[in-house]
């Protein structure tokens, strides 16, 4: 499939170099290269807004640093015309990541904060150009620039130029799409806090999607500067291209490498069909009205709707698995409770706007256990697992893992150090098939599987779960009690040796709960050590080892279940009356 | 009061549920069991205005419900404790209780009942100002309860209000629901408690696979060994 895709590709893009060859008129190789120049810009958008959903509307800005870094260059440097193209790249990529650096460290900049964030850029960008010499008022001609003769005339030249960007530009898109990179950033586009959790990097990973995104823009502005061979700020930094590439890309489809293209290739032909007659304003109109019909009946985009009926056709035939060769979720063998510790939390501290949610924990769970977590609605269960996982750090305390402290590290090496945990009220990534949304942790977690053995890992864990038949359905057309278990078997496919549960029993009717305690037994006999906040009683006592009592962010008792759940202050504090 | 006559509810082209026929007398509290999958969820949201009807008819008071718009069924006087809270996420705890009393026969007593809301849940007393999403798990459960009662219902739809409660409010919960009831509000409850959702009840359906697979007093449902084993153990 792979050869045969590549081969098709470099046959048509032979194809199609070959044309200029062949006299076709300089009108149509022009309006060719505008196409492959859309292309570029809404392709590579789409690798870093697109996959991960940060929607920029700063492509502008990096399309015009390319551009001014070539006219700038070519005309009061002298440096050739092609060797600019690649300090377009950097600059533009520079300008990416620096900006990215600061911008994704803050949760806070997530959405439409991004999207405005990035905007103001372009003015920022625009309004430094204009009133520096690198600009100053007037604009910068090209005109001088001796453009190097690749094809047999200047506009076959820009031609030939803007193919051989648009092909690096998709064949890059779909490697990314493929790759852990973009398996990672469609994460990050559904629920960024748990793709971290999982394993994944996220801080990482989109500053390498802007960084590519912009660097292509870069290119792609280097080459406009000279073909237009006249720069304005007026022209370069409008609006114009950030809304037409937003456009281009969701018409398309901006889930898929290749859906951003034909979106683009339409538009822009649609608004030369009509720029070309006296119907203008009409091309206008015509495209804004393609766009709402775009929207209302296919939102996946035009391309997107396609892929996904035929995926659909594939989904229906899916290889059988069964649960007989599961592997053990730890490599730490077979289950039986220690006296080691596994995890140690000293004098463990989080307040949220005044509110202590941890005053000071002190926690052992030891090797092997099933350490049963129980306490008051917020006595700090939750914030407790969501401190051991890295989704918070704690203000102060230390979390002993294996001998080393977490409290430092960052969520997605703590998953990759083997602990996973699963959400109290499920949170799958939407976009994800079943099937995907478990192969993730395998592929980022700690034996960072590639994805053809992580998929298979995946199955394994969804027979186990018994979800088998749904790996690949979306997680929203599973009922609660599945996506509970799609949130077990996620958290089992990374074979964390510490395993985190908040309240997978909630919800459960009485024999549901047989088969949840029947399923936890067997993971605890596989080897892993299991840490569960519950509050149905029955399975704190059939399944724990020991409990721990939390309340106001301390631990009031701690022990055997059956004395613990005796004690006065646990029986006031908790259960309401009291429970043989 | 509430006549559901043979409803059928469908997600894309499988029905979820069909052929479901429930009623609930006016004061009167009646309970649905089943196990996870069955539609019990669908058939709360259905009847909340939440999601549309295809067949059958909804009645309140022999008033049909079935074509009127969502936010009509608040008028009618029918409120919800839907399935993952839906609470307002960035308005403060006394806003989204607030926002529960929008109709305007609630808004008059609004004072009155935000302190009984207050009073059922004292940890929601010291939240007031708090934004809702800050609440841990169970806290946001208390919201999404408080708010429903805020409307001053005369139908209360409550799915699965348990879920995430400690032991010692789930008991606080279901003595303020038999107390709403005792009020008058006639309730209709969906609970994976099944003991505790039982012994409240005057009346009880189990819904499998999304049809009425027994209906009766509680008492006589228990007596079928079958639904004992599987909702008791």
């Amino acid at each position: 499939m792979r050869m045969r895709d590549l081969a098709g590709v470099a046959a048509a893009g032979i194809g199609l170099a070959a044309v200029p060859f062949f006299g076709l008129p300089a009108f149509y190789e022009s309006f060719l290269y505008l196409v492959f120049h859309w292309i570029v810009l809404a392709v590579s958008w789409n690798i870093l807004s697109g996959y991960s959903g940060y929607f920029s509307f700063g492509h502008g800005a990096f399309f015009g640093a390319g551009m001014y870094t070539t006219a700038t260059l070519a005309t009061k440097a002298g440096v050739p015309f092609l060797w600019t193209l690649p300090a377009a790249a950097l600059v533009a990529a520079v300008f990416g990541v620096a900006l990215g650096a600061v911008v994704f460290r803050l949760p806070r900049l997530r959405g439409e904060l991004f999207a405005l964030l990035t905007l103001a850029v372009t003015f920022v960008l625009a309004t430094v150009v204009l009133n520096t010499p690198i600009d100053g008022g007037p604009g910068l001609y090209l005109s001088a620039v001796p453009l190097p003769a690749i094809g047999p005339s200047p506009s076959s030249t820009f031609y030939l130029l803007g193919l051989a960007l648009a092909l690096t530009t998709l064949w890059i898109a779909r490697e990314i799409q493929r790759s852990r990179l973009g398996t990672g950033l469609f994460a990050i586009h559904d629920d960024e806090d748990v793709a971290e959790v999982l394993g994944v990097p996220t801080y990482r990973y989109k500053l390498a999607a802007f960084g590519l995104s912009c660097g292509l823009a870069g290119i792609a502005g280097g080459i406009q500067a000279m073909f237009i061979s006249y720069v304005t700020v007026g022209e370069t930094f409008s609006i114009a291209v950030p809304l037409n590439v937003v456009l281009m890309s969701v018409l398309g489809g901006s889930r898929h490498w290749f859906g951003p293209a034909v979106g683009a290739a339409a538009v822009t032909a649609l608004l030369y069909a009509f720029t070309a007659g006296d119907y203008a304003v009409a091309g206008r109109a015509a495209v804004g009205l393609i766009l709402i019909l775009v929207i209302l009946f296919l939102p996946e985009g035009i391309f997107g709707e396609l892929i996904g009926a035929l995926k659909r056709r594939r989904a229906s035939v899916t290889p059988a698995v069964d649960a007989s060769d599961l592997p053990a979720p730890s490599a730490a063998g077979p289950g039986k409770p220690e006296n080691r510790p596994l995890l140690e939390a000293r004098g463990l501290s989080k307040a949220f706007r005044g509110v202590q949610a941890l005053a000071g924990v002190d926690l052992e769970v030891r090797r092997g256990e099933i350490l049963g977590l129980v306490g008051p609605n917020g006595s700090g269960k939750s914030t407790l697992i969501n401190v051991v996982s890295g989704h918070f750090r704690p203000d102060s305390g230390r979390i002993l893992f294996e001998g080393s402290d977490l409290a430092a590290l960052e969520a997605h090496c703590i998953a990759r150090s083997g602990i996973a945990r699963t959400y109290q009220i499920p949170r799958p990534f939407a976009h994800l098939s079943v099937l995907e949304n478990v192969a993730l942790p395998a592929m980022f977690g700690r034996d960072a599987q590639a994805r053809p053995d992580a998929e298979r890992e995946a199955r394994r864990w969804l027979a186990f779960t018994g979800l088998a038949g749904k790996a690949m359905s979306l997680p929203g057309e599973l009922n609660l009690h599945q996506r509970k278990f799609l949130e077990l078997a996620r958290a089992l496919a990374s074979r964390p040796n510490l395993l985190l549960l908040d309240e997978v029993f909630s919800g459960l009717t009485h024999a549901e709960i047989d088969d949840a305690i029947r399923l936890i037994r067997e993971i605890r006999a596989r080897g892993a050590t299991i840490v569960f906040v519950e509050h149905v009683i029955r399975a704190v006592m059939e399944l724990t080892d020991r409990v721990v009592v939390l309340s106001y962010g301390r631990v009031i008792a701690e022990g055997d279940p059956r004395a613990v759940m005796r004690e006065p202050d646990v029986v006031t504090a908790y259960l309401g009356k009291p429970r043989a | 009061m509430l006549e559901v006559e043979r409803i059928r509810v469908s997600y894309g082209a499988a029905p979820a549920i069909s052929e479901v026929s429930i009623r609930v007398g006016a004061g009167e509290l009646a309970c649905v069991v089943g196990p996870n999958g069955a539609g019990k969820t669908t058939l709360i949201n259905a009847l909340a205005g939440l999601h549309p009807i295809e067949a059958g008819a909804l009645r309140l008071d022999g008033r049909d419900l079935s074509r009127l718009p969502r936010h009509a069924f608040c008028g009618e006087g029918i409120a919800v404790v839907p399935e993952g809270r839906r609470l307002f996420a960035g308005m403060s705890v006394r806003e989204n209780l607030e926002l529960g009393s929008y109709r305007r026969a609630a808004r008059a007593r609004r004072a009155a009942s935000l302190e009984r809301v207050c009073e059922v849940f004292p940890v929601l007393r010291e939240r007031l100002e708090q934004p809702a999403g800050t609440l841990s798990g169970g806290q946001q459960q208390m919201l999404a309860i408080g708010r429903a009662l805020m409307a001053q219902p005369r139908l209360l739809l409550l799915d699965e209000p348990s879920l995430g409660l400690a032991p010692a409010v789930v008991l606080a919960v279901f003595d303020v629901i038999r107390e709403i009831n005792a009020g008058g509000v006639a309730v209709l409850l969906v609970e994976q408690n099944a003991a505790l959702a039982l012994e409240l009840a005057a009346r009880a359906y189990v819904l499998e696979e999304g049809r009425i697979a027994a209906e009766g007093r509680p008492a006589e449902l228990l007596a079928q060994a079958e639904i004992r084993r599987a909702y008791l153990g």
